[in-house]
């Protein structure tokens, strides 16, 4: 270096000393250590969300525990370990004592940590707040022994420090355990790490976590689901998320011989045509070096890459949650909520913003010991991580806001704003990019192709709300006609007769007026064998040949044994159908599935169908769906139908004459 | 209809005699034949009764009391309440029946306790049983006392110059004198009123006066209104049982008595006096029986309070919207009535009667009475 630096130098120099710590008092707000709830938050979640991360590359189970202890007024010790693959020593100082180091940011594909700035910014935060260095124990497969290594991080250099080193003995294969001392303050909330688990716990259910809290009390998640997520592929860049920048880095790191080549295999969607319009419309040749394009050609080249149209970027590298599991996650963590409904959950097709693939998912709950009179809880995601600030800012919280939730059954206020009843909402985005409002992650910004996304999903949850909702309106009607023919009617005969002195007339034909649906009854046994029994009654005025239909998942339908014996099964569907011949008015049929002791099934796994009866006359069961390739004995239904009495015509209207009474009589007494 | 009434109420009741009257149960087994019909037919059973609402109450020229219109109203078996209602309809009638074999009585008050063991047929409230009992007189023809459930003696009572004679529990018939043969409570009257029961002898009385409280009874008594202006005094006890009403109707009709009615000032009391006069909605079935069309309101009026510069309270809501609902009441449909009733809204005021104790314990009786009474030229 020569000896007189220029001031430039100089004062570039100077930047670069004072740049971290700088950095960090400057943004603690935007990094999420601004007071001391939340630094306890960021620091859980950032080790939380590294330790998913972690496992998930490794395809190992998650185990994942959480230990905050206090330790003197102000101070909690943050202990958390993993059964991740563990980090190899060198790395170690890397990963946890330097700002924005890390493996994920360069990689296009879906992560929970992106930038990098993470973890080793909650060991500044603990270095800044009690000067005490963090430690770190990890442990790989091939290495008998885990290394404990403390150290802080050297604010003016952006450098980790280490201050002890050490081998010891862990009785696991492999894993991660990085322990801090910070100031922080715990207290469960909407914005803790208690609601931070239990969020993460909901869409990442093949993971296991234990929260001890300060007091001592521990909150075990237990694996809801032993399937690894598929790893989200990585996969090259799209260019028309691309920036110049980028390009130019691309460029000259690619092994391609030929520019040709490096646009087909180093980008995504292009292809061999679409190469030869890129290297057209920019004025470059197929055989150009790489490395060698810059300045104007580079700019006309992007130029180029964003006009042409190229095949859109694959969906391949997102992690959708996906239905199932999104179910079984809402069940796991709401299970002694007991909601009355689970609304099949919705994972939309991925879509394409900017360069940058993303796909919306929606769960939806209703019922059971969810408040009645509050507003919704919502339950925002990204990239699998809980978003628990800034939800007013947030376009997930602004596309259910926007919504007329009224239409679908919930109390709004106006037509907008949060909706109030006892339902919760869970919104999933899963992106290579999630547009954030800010470095902290905890908003997503406003898109008009995320927003149309996200409003098709809710719609479509919504949707099966309102189903769900008016389904139980018919149910509850039902339950009063239900009341009068089976407790009321008969005894009315009974006390009619014994006052006229005849015996007491078939009260068919009045139940069957007064019902007029075919009601399907399903009843779970769980003694020894579980048996889901249907019970299907036809209170119409005639006689009517059925079809009823079963559908369960077909991992299970091996288990199933059926009585009586169906008429008809198809294994791979998970279906098995019965033809119910003539049930007469106020006959009854029963249909039984058993599966043996110790299978994973529930009633609610079981789809009912009947065929023969419109949906405005059945109850209990759905109709068939249009899209079911089945051949139905149509002819016979039909003919049973028609030799089958008319229905009666509606009676003309009438004054209910106990509503018209409620009213009145306010007035007089004796 | 209840014209019928006129032959039954001629018979004495049974209680006395030990028979059952087997014609007064009749046309409870005709309800339960048009039931079982319906069922056998594979009908939905159902009930047509009068609707005993306000909406449907006319005005009925010849006796000159508010009557039950023609709408009818559905009690059908496809609603819960009304499947309900038929089945306590037939849970009541095998009551009635029992009741009559075993010549037993019950009180509207042990009947709703009774139907603690009807099962989901079992009464919520005793308005329920209470409204049964009248949809059932509705539709036999009947009145309760032939299906032998009566109200609980309220004690309603009279005071002045009337002698009666009454058949007592015992059967034997007392000559009594309202004034001279009874203590200071007055004479109480039973819940049967009925001439089998109560005959008229003589009185010295020129008027009757209605009154709602019993603290305003006794401050005429303890005046001597009465005896100084030759009234009978008869205590309303707030809404006035059938007991009492039928008594006053008794008065006028048998001995031509005139009767003024003296309440409170406010909209509750407005329809006490309805229901003394006009006759009440929910008994408009039997309002000839029941109802005085020649009662006169006497106060407290809307301008009394302006007048007398009574102390008043301010209209509560609840008071607002039943002077509202007057407006629309068929009964109070008069000019006097409508500007009454718009008078008390527009002043926003109401007083009780007692609050003319305000110019000492004498003024009723010396001033107010007397000035009220006169311009009505009762006096």
């Amino acid at each position: 270096m020569p000896a007189a630096r220029t001031l430039a130098e100089t004062l570039a120099a100077k930047q670069r000393e004072i740049s971290v710590a700088e950095f960090f008092e400057r943004n603690r707000q935007i990094l999420g250590f601004d007071n001391p709830l939340r630094a306890l938050l960021t620091t859980v979640k950032e080790a939380v969300d590294n330790a998913l991360d972690a496992c998930e590359e490794a395809e190992v189970l998650p185990e994942i525990h959480v230990e905050i202890s206090k330790e003197g007024a102000d101070r909690l010790r943050v202990a958390v370990d993993d059964n991740g693959p563990g980090i190899l020593k060198r790395e170690i100082p890397n990963v946890f004592g330097r700002l924005l180091y890390g493996s994920r940011f360069h990689a296009n594909r879906q992560s929970r940590g992106q930038q990098g700035i993470g973890i080793s910014a909650a060991v500044l935060y603990a270095g800044l707040t009690t000067a005490r260095p963090v430690l770190v124990m990890s442990k790989v497969a091939e290495e008998e022994a885990a290394h404990v290594v403390e150290l802080l991080l050297d604010t003016q250099r952006n450098l980790p420090k280490v201050v002890r080193e050490d081998l010891q003995l862990w009785d696991r294969p492999s894993g991660t355990r990085v322990e801090l001392l910070l100031k922080a303050k715990y207290q469960r909330g909407r914005q803790s790490p208690f609601e931070y688990l239990r969020g993460t716990a909901i869409v990442n259910p093949h993971a296991r976590f234990v929260l001890t809290e300060p007091d001592g009390t521990r909150i075990t998640y237990e694996r809801a689901s032993e399937e690894v997520p598929k790893v989200p592929t990585e996969v090259p860049p799209h260019p028309y998320g691309l920036e110049l920048g980028e390009l130019s880095s691309r460029l000259k790191a690619s092994r391609r011989a030929t520019l040709s080549e490096m646009l087909q295999t180093d980008l995504a969607g292009v292809s061999a045509r679409a190469a030869r319009e890129v290297l057209e419309g920019a004025g470059l040749k197929a055989r150009d070096v790489p490395g060698d394009v810059h300045g104007e050609a580079l700019e006309r080249l992007l130029q180029a890459l964003h006009t042409v149209a190229l095949v859109p970027p694959s969906a391949d590298c997102l992690s959708p949650i996906g239905p199932v599991l999104i179910k079984r996650g809402l069940r796991n963590v709401l299970g002694d909520v007991r909601p009355d409904f689970y609304a099949p959950p919705v994972s939309r097709p991925p879509r394409v913003r900017g360069g940058f693939p993303f796909l919306v998912e929606v769960g939806l709950v209703y019922g059971g010991g969810l408040p009645v009179d509050q507003p919704i809880q919502l339950l925002r995601f990204a990239n699998r991580v809980p978003l628990l600030f800034q939800q007013g800012a947030c376009a997930i919280t602004n596309a259910v806001q926007t919504m007329d939730w009224r239409r679908y059954g919930l109390d709004q206020r106006g037509g907008s704003g949060l909706p109030v009843g006892p339902c919760l909402l869970l919104v999933h985005v899963a992106s290579t990019k999630i547009p954030f409002t800010s470095e902290a992650k905890e908003a997503v910004a406003e898109d008009p192709e995320l927003d149309k996304e996200l409003t098709l999903a809710l719609q479509s949850a919504a949707r099966h709300l309102r189903t769900h909702l008016s389904r139980r309106t018919r149910r509850d009607q039902a339950e009063e006609k239900f009341a009068i023919i089976l407790k009321i009617l008969p005894k009315l005969a009974e006390k009619t007769s014994h006052l006229v002195g005849k015996p007491i007339p078939d009260l068919t034909p009045v139940i069957t007026k007064i019902m007029d649906v075919v009601n399907v009854e399903t009843t779970i046994a769980t003694e020894g064998a579980r048996t889901v029994r249907a019970e299907v009654t036809n209170y119409t005025p005639r006689a009517r040949v059925l079809e009823a239909f079963v559908e369960m998942p077909a991992e299970v339908f091996g288990a199933a044994t059926f009585a009586p014996a169906p008429d008809g099964t198809d294994p791979a569907l998970g279906r098995a159908w019965w033809t119910l011949e003539k049930l007469a008015p106020n006959g009854r049929e029963r249909l039984e599935v058993a599966f043996p002791k110790g299978t994973e099934v529930d009633a609610s796994d079981l789809t009912w169908y009947l065929a023969g009866v419109d949906e405005a006359h059945l109850l209990g069961a759905e109709t068939l769906p249009g899209d079911w390739d089945i051949r139905l004995p149509r002819a016979v239904i039909e003919a049973a139908q028609e030799a089958g009495e008319p229905l009666p015509s509606p009676e003309e209207p009438e004054v209910d004459y106990d509503a018209a009474e409620a009213s009145e009589h306010v007035e007089e007494d004796d | 209809m209840p014209q019928k009434r006129a032959s039954t109420s001629k018979r004495t009741t049974d209680v006395e005699e030990g028979s059952v009257r087997a014609d007064a149960l009749a046309p409870t087994f005709d309800l339960a034949r048009s039931i079982y019909e319906q069922l056998e037919h594979g009908e939905i059973p159902r009930m047509r009764l009068p609707l005993r609402t306000k909406q449907n109450i006319a005005f009925q020229m010849r006796e000159g009391v508010w009557r039950l219109g023609r709408a009818l109203g559905t009690r059908s078996a496809r609603k819960l309440d009304g499947a309900l209602m038929l089945l306590r309809t037939f849970y009541l009638v095998d009551f009635i029946n029992e009741m009559a074999r075993d010549r037993k009585t019950s009180t509207l008050r042990e009947l709703y306790y009774i139907s603690e063991g009807w099962e989901e047929a079992k009464f919520h409230s005793e308005d329920e049983s209470n409204l049964l009992i009248e949809d059932l007189e509705v539709l036999c023809e009947r009145l309760r006392e032939d299906f032998r459930v009566h109200p609980e003696e309220n004690g309603a009572s009279v005071i002045g110059d009337l002698t009666i004679k009454e058949r007592n529990r015992k059967g034997v018939v007392k000559k009594i004198n309202c004034r001279d043969d009874v203590g200071d409570g007055g004479y109480a009257l039973p819940f049967n009123v009925e001439k089998e029961k109560i005959t008229f002898e003589s009185t010295g009385a020129k008027f009757v006066i209605a009154i709602e409280c019993g603290g305003m009874v006794d401050r005429l008594a303890e005046n001597g209104f009465d005896e100084e202006n030759d009234a009978i005094l008869l205590h309303l006890k707030g809404q006035p049982a059938r007991s009492t009403r039928r008594f006053l109707k008794r008065l006028n009709a048998e001995l031509n008595l005139p009767v003024v009615v003296f309440t409170d000032g406010d909209p509750w009391s407005f329809r006490i006096f309805a229901s003394v006069a006009f006759g009440a909605i929910k008994t408009a079935h039997i309002s000839q029986y029941l109802a005085t069309p020649s009662a006169e309101f006497l106060g407290v009026t809307a301008s009394d309070i302006e007048n007398y510069k009574l102390p008043s309270d301010t209209l509560s809501d609840q008071d607002v919207r039943a002077l509202q609902a007057e407006l629309s009441d068929p009964r109070f449909k008069t000019a006097e009535w409508r500007s009454e009733i718009e008078l008390m809204l527009k002043n926003g005021k109401k007083a009780e009667q007692q609050s003319l104790a305000k110019y000492g314990l004498n003024y009723v009786t010396e001033t107010y009475l007397p000035e009220k009474l006169g311009e009505m030229g009762v006096l």
